[in-house]
């Protein structure tokens, strides 16, 4: 280090004693932080998969669904399986396309005016209103007139995942940069051909990611079924327009509260089933983007 | 065990019956002609698991109709019978009178389907007997007696070595007729000690753990060191719990079980409408906490089709399926109530 | 060649020529409403949930008055007081904010200042890998294996404590692994991801420039945060927890399966207790007229108290957003 002649040269060594002391403890309070957040979760996945994974088959998966008392063996959760791929995948279609026009309207359309502005913020805020207000709601406006049906539930999955989308869909229209419109302007397209040839499949991988992290959500949610599918069948439902139909974690809870081991097992299996659903949207949400995204943060 | 003796049981049922009925594809109309469709129904978690038992059963006697039975409780059944939901609820109390007004008037018949105990199961290791009394029992929920070595417990069981453990209490934390007949019974045999009344939901002890359905409870019950609670006999045996020996009006000390039940059962009081109450009972071999449930339909139904779909389920209730309570912890209708409910079939019209 | 020529021809199979000045068309009119319309759905349903539970509730609200507030539930006598289930909602969210936050903010800390890119991926990943499992997962989990294990605990602490005056009343011994504290515990354990992900968006918005130059003059990297991160992140950072909050009121299942079921206002934290969404999710299946009204109107009460919660939270961070994009 050079030395200026005449004055004292600067200390630059490690700070010493308290202060390093000090800057060793936040730092170690900082890892022990993230150990204690994800010891919760080790012991609830490994709860799930060892408890779950006996049970888990191909029988398991497709079978009615057997008294409460009776073993693990004695039937499945297909009825539940079923209910869970159909209301989720008839909310997707719901929510998704409506979710997408609508963050195209904020950030295509609305171009920052009070209105849009408005609208992300009451987006943003709708993303925190419990689902089981959801779930009241349709039960208030839909099932006491038209009854109980796989729809009532996909209409409040629906309501759950549509701020979500319009979020993860603004968030990535943000991304496509200015020159790609320009550019389509330019050649004489009208707003909506520059938005749906141009805009979104410029965005697709980072809004099919967005969309897929909302169905991955929605389908681990009860409060909103428990009010709109009734439940209580031991056979399928293929229908999900109309009678009462089953999903998932309606039997999950239903048999956290049983004291039969067969029952527990059964709802074991189907958690093991909800989080492996859950995990491979979230895994095939990162895919996507890692892989087709042209525009990242 | 118990889940393998249930699917034998329900299996040579279901042989049995479709063997010796002329069931089939013949379109000669009759009794035994083939039903198809759906009924719906929820409602008391008594029943549910004979319900579920029977559903299968069935199903190789009308192999064309699906029926869904919800559990949830009392309660909601009514509930979801008055809102339409439902086509028939299991209930284990008749409509209380705050609750007559939602059914605008239509009228309702009871069908009684079953008796059973109520247990007082309880969780202590190294106690594998007890004997209780409703006075007792009474002040236990009311939580006036806190620990298992209180001397009121203690005298009515010398001999056991009782713990200091703390006395938890498992009770429902949704409306049931379970609630319902164990505060009936409390009312009539523990009247001086016993306040807070007869109802479907009471207002338990502050620290109370709610549970929902008597499978709920049971779990408590099971996973819950000193833990008491009142639970029906069919989900105790299931669970695998102790309960307790209670002292009818006689002075017995009666132990729940489906003889002990069916003795409650002989004594009871019908209305013309076929709602009766079996607790506390005068039989010196009857279980003072025993109870009933009921399967309750609309007389006028909105289509024929699911009126002879009712007719022919409850019908199997009252009829084979009555086979299918004992092994499962319930107790049969006494023959004179069962005439009467299978009489009153043919009131089901649309 | 002419350029003229050219480009006064259309290109061959091209859209037809429009000219410079013509509007949009109808297609493109149609679509910019159907756009529109999708964007306003989202105010549709907040308004329509607030008129249809009200309306429903109106019954409750007519027939109580200010009772709604009052400290009794009993259905069988027909008071439905709603404080039990505000008192229990605002404890389980209290210990699970107060659980949740050093946690969220420290690994939040921990991923901006500490780790380096490559390992902050992942890290990232696995917190969030919290919020992937459902709801209904973590109550089965804890009813089934949490609250037997944390029994035994509780049954140590309360009484360890028998005879400390404050603590007394606040851990005394339980009768069930059921309670208010197991509830708030695993409140915390799901509000830990959505708290440090906003916490570190926040943290992140932090100018570099202000970082080197507390580290240029020589400052630890705990100095650092105390003097540069935190007095500019802070008001983000209450956002954040404010929504956890928010999130914490609202669980519905978790709390449902290991609160206990017992609406009691008391100050032991570990005897069993209730809050609005587990109330409404248990009973609402039962309940007719005034008792279902009262249920709808607990939910009005939740919705209400939420909205708020999170219209303060979010106006907070992006007023802190703001300010730090140097708006």
């Amino acid at each position: 280090m050079a030395v200026l002649t005449g004055q004292q040269s600067p200390d630059l060594q490690e700070p010493a004693g308290w202060r390093r002391t000090k800057n060793r403890i936040a730092t170690i309070l900082m890892w022990l932080s993230f150990v204690l957040a994800i010891v919760p979760l080790i012991f609830v996945l490994y709860t799930v998969i060892a408890k779950g994974i006996s049970v888990i088959s191909w029988q398991f998966l497709t079978s009615p669904i057997p008294p409460s008392v009776l073993p693990a063996d004695a039937g499945g959760v297909g009825p539940a399986v079923l209910g869970t791929l159909e209301i989720t995948a008839l909310a997707t279609v719901i929510a998704v396309p409506l979710g997408i026009l609508g963050a195209v309207y904020l950030h295509e359309y609305g171009g920052g005016n009070w209105l849009s502005r408005f609208i992300g913020f009451m987006a943003d805020v709708m993303t925190g209103v419990p689902s089981i207000i959801m779930g009241l709601f349709i039960f208030s406006i839909w099932v006491l007139k038209f009854g109980f049906s796989g729809l009532a539930g996909a209409f409040a999955l629906g309501a759950l995942m549509l701020p979500i989308v319009i979020r993860s869909t603004d968030e990535m229209l943000k991304l496509v940069p200015d020159t790609l419109r320009e550019g389509s302007y330019a050649l004489g397209a009208s707003k909506s051909r520059v938005t749906l040839t141009v805009v979104l499949p410029a965005g697709a991988a980072g809004i099919v990611s967005g969309a897929l992290l909302a169905v991955a959500r929605a389908a681990g949610e009860t409060a909103p079924l428990l009010f709109t599918i009734l439940g209580g069948l031991s056979t399928a439902n293929p229908n999900p327009f109309s009678g009462a139909n089953i999903a998932l974690p309606m039997l999950i809870f239903q048999n956290a509260s049983s004291p039969y081991p067969g029952a527990q097992a059964r709802g074991w299996g189907s958690a093991l089933t909800l989080i492996a659903i859950a995990f491979i949207l979230m895994i095939a949400a990162r895919f996507v983007t890692a892989r087709y995204a042209r525009y990242q943060r | 065990m118990a889940g393998a003796a249930l699917t034998a049981m329900a299996l040579s049922l279901a042989a049995c019956s479709s063997s010796s009925t002329s069931s089939g594809g013949s379109s000669s109309g009759g009794s035994s002609s083939s039903l198809s469709g759906t009924l719906n129904a929820s409602g008391s978690t008594f029943q549910l698991p004979f319900q579920q038992a029977a559903i299968q059963a069935f199903k190789s006697v009308q192999s064309g109709m699906t029926i869904n039975y919800g559990g949830g409780g009392s309660g909601k059944g009514r509930s979801d019978l008055a809102a339409g939901v439902v086509q028939f609820a299991g209930s284990d109390s008749p409509i209380p009178s705050d609750e007559v007004g939602n059914f605008k008037g239509k009228t309702v018949l009871y069908f009684p389907v079953m008796l059973g105990p109520i247990t007082m199961s309880y969780n202590l290791s190294g106690v594998s007997s007890l004997k209780l009394d409703l006075p007792t029992i009474a002040n236990i929920f009311q939580g006036k007696i806190k620990t298992w070595n209180d001397p009121a417990i203690k005298a009515l069981n010398p001999g056991v070595s009782l713990p200091s453990t703390p006395i938890s209490l498992a009770v429902r934390s949704d409306s049931s007729g379970t609630t319902a007949n164990f505060s009936l019974a409390l009312t009539l045999g523990a009247a001086s000690v016993w306040k807070l009344g007869t109802s479907s939901t009471i207002s338990w002890p502050s620290s109370a753990h709610g549970g929902n359905g008597n499978g709920g409870v049971a779990q408590i019950v099971k996973s819950t060191p000193g833990a008491i609670g009142y639970v029906d006999y069919a989900d105790a045996k299931a669970a695998g719990l102790s309960f307790a020996s209670v002292k009818n009006q006689a002075g017995n000390y009666i132990a729940p079980s489906p003889s002990s039940a069916s003795a409650a059962g002989s004594t009871v009081t019908l209305k013309p409408d076929l709602t009766f109450a079996a607790a506390w009972s005068s039989n010196p071999q009857a279980y003072p906490i025993t109870y009933q449930s009921w399967d309750l339909v609309f007389q006028k139904q909105s289509s024929a089709n699911t009126a002879k779909m009712l007719k022919a389920y409850i019908g199997y209730l009252l009829g084979d399926g009555q086979k299918l309570l004992q092994p499962l912890g319930y107790a049969p209708l006494p023959s004179n109530i069962l005439s009467q409910a299978k009489a009153q079939l043919s009131k089901i019209g649309s | 060649m002419s350029t003229a020529t050219q480009a006064d021809q259309a290109a061959p199979g091209s859209v037809p020529a429009r000219g410079l000045t013509a509007g949009p068309g109808l297609g493109d009119r149609g679509f910019r409403w159907l756009a529109l319309g999708s964007g306003l759905l989202v105010l549709v349903i907040l308004v329509l949930i607030a008129i249809s539970t009200s309306q429903q509730a109106a019954s409750w609200f007519s027939t109580e008055g200010w009772g709604i507030f009052g400290t009794v539930w009993d259905p069988a006598a027909n008071k439905f007081g709603a404080t039990p289930f505000i008192y229990g909602t605002a404890v389980t969210g209290v210990i699970a904010l107060v659980m949740a936050v050093p946690v969220s903010i420290g690994i939040a800390l921990l991923l901006t200042e500490v780790v380096p890119f490559r390992i902050a991926r992942p890290i990232v990943y696995v917190v969030d890998l919290l919020a992937v499992v459902p709801s209904v997962v973590w109550g089965l989990w804890g009813i089934l294996v949490f609250a037997p294990w944390i029994q035994h605990i509780y049954a140590d602490i309360g009484s360890a404590v028998t005879g400390i005056p404050v603590l007394e009343n606040l851990f005394g011994p339980p009768t069930s692994g059921a309670s208010f504290f197991t509830a708030g515990i695993i409140l915390a354990f799901m509000i830990t991801p959505i708290v440090t992900s906003l916490s570190r968006e926040v943290i992140a918005t932090v100018p570099a420039v202000d970082r080197e130059g507390a580290y240029a003059l020589g400052a630890t990297r705990v100095e650092m945060i105390r003097g540069v991160v935190w007095p500019h992140s802070q008001g983000g950072v209450v956002g954040a927890v404010l929504l956890g909050l928010g999130r914490a009121m609202g669980e519905t299942i978790a709390a449902a399966l290991v609160i206990g079921s017992s609406p009691t206002i008391t100050s032991h934290l570990f005897s069993t207790g209730y809050n609005m969404p587990s109330v409404i999710a248990n009973q609402f299946g039962e309940a007719t007229g005034v008792f279902r009204s009262a249920l709808l109107g607990l939910g009005v009460l939740l919705f209400a108290f939420t909205i708020i919660v999170n219209v303060i939270a979010r106006a907070i961070v992006e007023r802190s957003a703001r300010r730090a994009r140097g708006a």
